[in-house]
């Protein structure tokens, strides 16, 4: 038996355990960590009046009359936001898409090197690093900091939210999308090209047939973490459901709280499922 | 996508089929999507295009007065601390859940099938409500404070970790496990020496990249007033200081990219 060595894996994975027994120290040593109110009786019994009001069980704030969720009015009306819901998360899905159409060639090393087609070139290069560049960044900012960014240039409603989960979805897809074609299998191409072929019967012979299913399977990956995150980026670009969420919330209206969480949950289960047949169908396709 | 040998006639012209009708689909809601966005007029704000440009100048330089770049560390500390005490709670929750719902511990049978698929009916509730979601409901429940955040974050978190841990610890190949079965091996045991070892390292690297996302779920949970680059974000942009909101942004880039490159070292130290 070796003794075990110091690996960078080990010594990050302490390195990683010392942060973390410090990160709930200091939370738990904070005067605001919140630890007495989870034993305090006074907190449960807030919750619990919290819920039973969601529930309409506890007509005190709400007005007394029917709770929201069993009123068919207030189905039909929620339901047209959360149409808008589901618009912003196609849209956000279509942006980040076409532009990453356009630029995940660049970014991948071996087209900009040249290996697949193609000249060399400081263009080329310069464009690789610049891509690689946008899509760190987009991806590392969160689609709800990019929607109050952009809530300062744009009208709200549906178009600066899907803008903002547009953004930083291009990021995240790009990338991957990037490494598809870099890990790809260069047979093709290189069969392809010492048939004779040009630079633009190469990418739509061998290049695109190969990262095609792979960049669709990502994007409608990306759809259902979108649309869970549509709400959120909704309560400060105003448009579908997050911005009712939000007034419900501060008007004390619980029950349409509650129906509006039960058309998110609804919006959820319909997008995974649509998505599962999207992908089964792009995988036998 | 690769077809070995030749399909038989019907198998191809359903393929086709499938193709086309998906490309349809793809496309109809590509149309839908922007048809629906309301391009009409007013879409940028009076004024918006003069204040996107003097964002994007805000860039050269941001703000790096020593008194705003201690700001942003502590303000840094903040995120990390609610992210990293975020996912460790999200793992100490996810990674039992997951083995259950992975159905390899205990005696094959009925009544471990129907466990494991309640668990992993309560990780799917779980992750299907955003973390920002749960923490405005939390907050509304039990009052603002670090722990509400942390919860927040651990539950969807919890829930995507423990589904990811269950299909990776089912994916190992079976062939070892036999091996280890045949010795007699008790289930606990082939899920420590057998199926663990095994995944350990898919394992790893997924709660890197999750840690990651943490990092921005930490920061935008400013927004039920818990302190972070979120929100001195937020009261930057409220004062117009662009050059301000660069730096915080650069911060929260600079995390992110640390935490990958961090995670992208230790997959290539464990894969060697």
């Amino acid at each position: 038996m070796t003794r075990p060595r110091l690996t960078f894996a080990r010594a990050s994975l302490y390195g990683f355990l010392a942060l973390a027994v410090a990160s709930w120290v200091y939370i738990l040593a904070g005067a605001d960590s919140g630890l007495e109110d989870l034993f305090s009786g006074r907190a449960w019994s807030n919750a619990a009046s919290f819920l039973r009001q969601l529930l309409g069980l506890d007509a005190g704030l709400s007005g007394g009359g029917r709770p929201a969720f069993l009123d068919l009015g207030r189905w039909a009306e929620t339901g047209k936001l959360a149409y808008k819901t589901l618009l912003m998360s196609v849209l956000a899905i279509s942006f980040a898409g076409l532009g990453v159409l356009v630029t995940f060639l660049p970014a991948a090393r071996n087209v900009s090197n040249g290996e697949l087609g193609g000249r060399p070139s400081v263009g080329l290069g310069v464009l690789y690093h610049v891509l690689r560049l946008v899509f760190a960044f987009t991806r590392a900012v969160p689609e709800l900091v990019w929607a109050m960014v952009i809530v300062f240039f744009l009208s709200p409603g549906v178009l600066p939210g899907a803008i903002a989960l547009g953004l930083h979805n291009y990021g995240i897809v790009g990338k991957l999308s990037a490494e598809v074609v870099e890990n790809m299998d260069p047979g093709p191409a290189r069969a392809l090209r010492s048939a004779g072929a040009g630079n633009l019967q190469m990418l739509a012979y061998g290049i695109i047939p190969q990262a095609m299913p792979q960049f669709l399977t990502y994007l409608l990956y990306r759809w259902e973490v979108v649309i869970r995150t549509t709400v959120v980026v909704g309560f400060v670009s105003a448009g579908g459901l997050g911005r009712e969420f939000r007034l419900n919330l501060s008007f004390f209206q619980y029950t349409d709280v509650a129906l509006i969480i039960l058309w998110y949950l609804i919006l959820v289960v319909a997008v995974d499922l649509l998505s599962a047949l999207l992908r089964r169908m792009v995988r036998t396709g | 996508m690769i077809w070995i040998g030749t399909p038989k006639a019907s198998g191809l012209a359903r393929v086709l089929e499938t193709r086309r009708l998906l490309t349809l689909v793809l496309a109809g809601a590509l149309v839908w999507s922007l048809a629906g966005a309301g391009w009409g007029g007013g879409i940028v704000h009076t004024g918006g295009g003069n204040s996107l440009k003097g964002f994007l100048l805000a860039l050269f330089p941001p703000e790096v007065s020593p008194g705003f770049l201690n700001l942003a560390f502590a303000a840094s500390w903040q995120t990390i601390v609610h992210a990293v005490a975020g996912i460790t709670l999200a793992i100490v929750v996810g990674l039992p859940l997951g083995v259950i719902a992975s159905g390899s511990l205990g005696n094959p049978g009925r009544s471990r099938l129907a466990i494991a698929a309640g668990v992993r009916l309560l990780l799917a509730f779980m992750r299907s409500i955003h973390e920002l979601v749960w923490a405005v409901l939390f907050v509304a429940a039990f009052g603002l404070s670090s722990l509400t955040v942390v919860l927040a974050i651990a539950i969807p978190y919890a829930g995507i970790l423990g589904r990811i841990y269950s299909e990776l610890l089912n994916d190992v190949p079976e062939r070892p496990l036999d091996g280890l079965r045949s010795s007699g091996a008790s289930p606990v045991r082939v899920l420590l020496y057998g199926r663990m070892p095994m995944a350990l390292t898919d394992m790893l690297s997924y709660s890197f990249y999750r840690f990651e996302c943490a990092i921005r779920a930490a920061a935008i949970m400013s927004f039920v007033g818990i302190r972070g680059l979120g929100f001195e974000i937020q009261l930057s942009l409220n004062d117009l200081r662009f050059d301000e909101v660069w730096t915080l942004l650069l911060f929260l880039f600079a995390l992110v990219l640390l935490v990958d490159y961090g995670s992208a070292k230790v997959r290539r130290s464990l894969g060697s």
